[in-house]
């Protein structure tokens, strides 16, 4: 029996040039497809979305940073677990990875409604890639069907090729170089980065680093970190929206 | 007891909502779902024996190294070697599949019309290859193929004779180069980042800009300037005139870039002015230094010069053959029109889509894509040490394309022949240098490897690196810059809006994946949008997310217009390269 990992990733805010790299990276590593026509940043999918947040202030005074927002991996009295009627949720007591199984999703979406961070996507359109196109498709993971629910679950597929590496070499644990999730490998900056949280080693866990919506006790596994003040109340707002675009929406 | 007919329905009825309160129906709808889960409109994943292969990136000058994990033959993902891959590098799998592709085109019919137009050329007319990445070892081919040539012109955008050394810079001053975008390579600047402070000076708020310790947002079409004035060729007074800083900065940034000893000033092709700044700075030698290339067989350097595009005289080029194969610098149609024959010119264009230089020209030839394609990689311009890589091929091209190069080669009657491996050849006979490889991470000096395993490793994705130029001529490429040419070059106050593009241009083809970033979210601005000041778009009349049409010297586009309050007033940000202009507005469509 190997003892219980909690995984959990730190971001560097001030390292994040909105390049958007983790964002296809995990596209391509979850199976994820294109937008269709009329898909947009409400109804889209993406499991990690990266938000450019501002100190408020007009040119030449404003200051912009990057943001990516993906699960959190609630580890107290995590929303979406708590409502969904499926069970189609659950937290993996080995990993701490709150999972979603889509092939138990109804579509209800009220895992949606729970989810504080706006983490968690609904497939409005079947999946489908340009003719050709599928052959690039990941054989780790299933594409999933229109009418459920996805969201990040920390690279599940890695994890379990991970698994089976270190079986195959006669271990039970994996080695924390052999489960790297898709965005942190992308990242060409090095602002994500991903382990256990239980392992002291590490500082991912840093006393200067903060967690989005705090106050709201979900214990969430995604550290951030940035110097600059505005950066670190922007992470205890609500989810980052540009003000003329929701005006324009009336 | 009887049963009557109403107590069979009274218990079929019963049981009806009995069943309700047992687990079977929703245990079936969960059942209802796995069997539409696997329903035939949702493709499946091929499977397969899953295989690392090695190569380079050729679609910017980074050429960074990328391990391709493959099931089969066939690419599933891309992943970095030494650090993380922009989105484009990890989407390059997917280009070949893209619906905007070219696989077939009117090769013969190309071959022949070309061949009658040079043959028809008259005596003051050209024959011109426009070279977009220069460098490669099919530039090299197409520069011998011009010489071969009567009339044969070798056309290319201007390249800096100089490298930079980001990893020395204790300050960096950035005169609007997308550092932290698409400029250099991202495993040396990312890896040289926490070394320095960088200053950023550029007109809206970039993602550079966003991550600069400093940002000094100065007017459009200002940098050169910029440049003079702290080299002291413009009054303090005067450069705080044209670009919009005040004396107080100007003063600040100037101290900072002459007291620190390892300084650097960039900017985005390394102009004159900004090599003269650095050498008066005495950074030559030390942060910036001469630019070298990998070696040449002897006999190539019998080739066709290097002329820029603005060198060559109007109205004179007769055949022009546009190689976009590589994806490089973006020159304006308008400034290519120029200099084509007044009477029935021939253009082809080499490309992998119809979308970017193709819309000119009568024939457009598909090309392979990355990373269909074989081709090298010039050193990049943060690499002080020349290299060599080759982007080897991880899925094969379609029957229907062709290779420029070669394409080019026939029409001058050079033999056909294996010029990266002649070239890989020269390198090796050269003996200088080492041989890095990424599959099992070692570094070899060249004189210890064979020539068969050399050019194995480089197509295994190796990388030749040989030994930085020293620096002896301080003056190389900082040509003099006049005041006055500078002060010609800056936009006219007029009514109108400077309008000017993100970041530098992509291939001509990104992954449809890229809707994530610009349509399932807001991090980048779609192809057909442009940004503006709230204030301008309101003195405009035009509101948020409306649509309108953008009118430049270029042309005109509709385009959906935003607002942001990081771009500066008087400015038009603009996603795509062939928009930006120094004048343009946006009017109500």
């Amino acid at each position: 029996m190997t003892a219980p990992k909690k995984y959990g990733m730190s971001i560097d805010v001030d390292r994040c040039t909105g390049c958007g790299s983790c964002m296809v990276a995990c596209a391509v590593e979850n199976n994820i497809p294109p937008a269709r026509p009329g898909a947009n940043d409400r109804n889209g999918l993406t499991w990690i979305r990266v938000y450019k947040v501002d100190n408020g202030e007009d040119y030449p005074g404003k200051r912009s940073a990057f943001v990516p927002v993906l699960c959190q991996q609630c580890g107290e009295h995590t929303p979406c677990a708590s409502v969904c009627p499926q069970q189609a949720v659950d937290v993996d007591p080995q990993t701490g990875v709150v999972g979603q199984m889509p092939e138990r999703c109804l579509g209800c979406r009220y895992c949606m409604a729970a989810c504080p961070y706006h983490a968690r996507y609904f497939n409005w359109w079947d999946p489908r890639w340009p003719a050709g196109m599928e052959k690039t498709l990941n054989p780790d993971v299933a594409p999933r069907m229109r009418g459920v629910v996805e969201k990040c679950n920390f690279c599940h597929g890695r994890w379990h090729a991970a698994k089976e590496k270190a079986a195959a070499a006669g271990k039970t644990e994996i080695q924390p170089g052999d489960y790297v999730p898709a965005c942190v490998e992308a990242c060409p900056t090095g602002a994500i980065r991903f382990g256990d949280l239980n392992d002291p080693s590490n500082d991912l866990r840093h006393p200067d680093s903060f967690r989005l919506l705090e106050k709201l006790g979900t214990d969430p596994k995604i550290y951030y970190r940035s110097k600059r003040d505005w950066v670190r109340q922007a992470g205890q707002a609500a989810r980052p929206v540009s003000p003329e675009k929701e005006a324009s929406r009336g | 007891m009887k049963t009557t007919r109403r107590d069979i329905f009274k218990f079929a009825g019963g049981s009806a909502l009995g069943v309700l309160f047992t687990p079977a129906p929703w245990r079936l709808i969960t059942d209802t779902a796995l069997w539409s889960e696997n329903w035939p409109g949702i493709p499946r994943p091929a499977r397969g024996e899953i295989r690392a292969k090695f190569t380079n990136c050729s679609l910017c000058t980074a050429g960074c190294a990328v391990r391709a994990r493959c099931v089969g033959d066939q690419p599933v993902s891309l992943a970095g070697v030494r650090g993380g891959l922009c989105p484009f590098g990890v989407t390059g799998h997917h280009l070949p599949y893209h619906p905007a592709r070219l696989r077939q085109g009117p090769v013969s019919e190309a071959t022949a019309a070309v061949a009658e137009a040079i043959a028809k050329c008259g005596p003051d007319e050209r024959v011109a290859v426009l070279d977009l990445r220069p460098g490669r070892t099919a530039s090299w081919t197409a520069r011998r193929a011009m010489a071969a040539l009567k009339s044969g012109l070798y056309i290319a955008p201007a390249q800096s004779p100089v490298a930079v050394d980001l990893s020395k810079a204790k300050t960096v001053l950035s005169l609007g180069a997308p550092l932290v975008e698409r400029w250099g390579t991202p495993a040396n600047v990312f890896a040289a980042r926490d070394g320095f402070r960088l200053i950023q000076a550029e007109p809206v708020e970039s993602r550079t800009a966003a991550l600069a310790d400093l940002w000094l947002p100065i007017r459009p079409g200002s940098e050169e300037a910029l440049a003079l004035g702290l080299a002291g060729q413009l009054s303090t007074a005067e450069t705080a005139q044209i670009t919009g800083l005040t004396e107080l900065q100007l003063a600040s940034v100037g101290q900072t870039i002459a007291s620190c000893r390892l300084s650097l000033v960039i900017d985005k092709n390394m102009s004159p002015a900004v090599v003269s700044l650095n050498v008066k700075l005495g950074n030559w030698g030390r942060t910036i230094g001469p630019r070298a290339e990998a070696p040449v067989p002897r006999e190539w350097e019998k080739a066709a010069p290097v002329t820029e595009l603005a060198a060559v005289p109007d109205r004179s080029v007769r055949v022009l053959l546009i190689d976009e194969s590589a994806p490089g610098e973006y020159l304006p149609w308008d400034a290519i029109e120029k200099k084509l024959a007044p009477e029935n010119p021939l253009v082809v264009v080499f490309a992998w889509s119809a979308n970017g230089y193709g819309r000119h020209a009568k024939y457009v030839l598909p090309t392979p894509v990355y990373p269909e394609a074989l081709d090298d990689i010039p050193s990049a311009i943060d690499s002080p040490a020349p290299c060599f890589r080759i982007a080897a091929p991880l899925v094969a091209a379609p029957a229907g394309v062709v290779n420029p190069s070669e394409f080019i080669a026939s029409l001058a009657g050079l033999p056909p022949s294996d010029t990266l491996r002649e070239r890989a050849a020269a390198i090796h006979q050269a003996g200088l240098g080492t041989l890095v490889t990424y599959a099992d991470a070692k570094s070899v000096p060249v004189k210890d490897v064979k020539p068969d395993d050399f050019w194995k490793a480089l197509n295994a994705g190796g990388c030749w690196v040989g030994q930085a130029l020293p620096p002896a001529n301080p003056q190389a490429g900082a040509a003099t810059v006049r005041a006055a040419t500078v002060r010609e070059r800056l936009p006219r106050a007029t009514d109108d809006l400077v309008v000017i593009a993100t970041t530098p241009p992509a291939a001509s083809l990104i992954s449809p994946l890229f809707t994530k970033l610009y349509q399932e979210s807001d991090l980048l601005l779609a192809p057909n949008c442009v940004a503006l000041h709230p204030l301008d778009a309101a003195r405009c009349g035009i509101a948020f997310g409306t649509h309108a049409i953008l009118e430049t010297p270029n042309g005109k586009w509709s385009v959906r217009v935003l607002t942001d309050s990081s771009v500066r007033p008087g400015v038009i940000l603009a996603a795509r390269p062939e928009m930006a202009g120094a004048q343009g507005k946006v009017v109500r469509a």
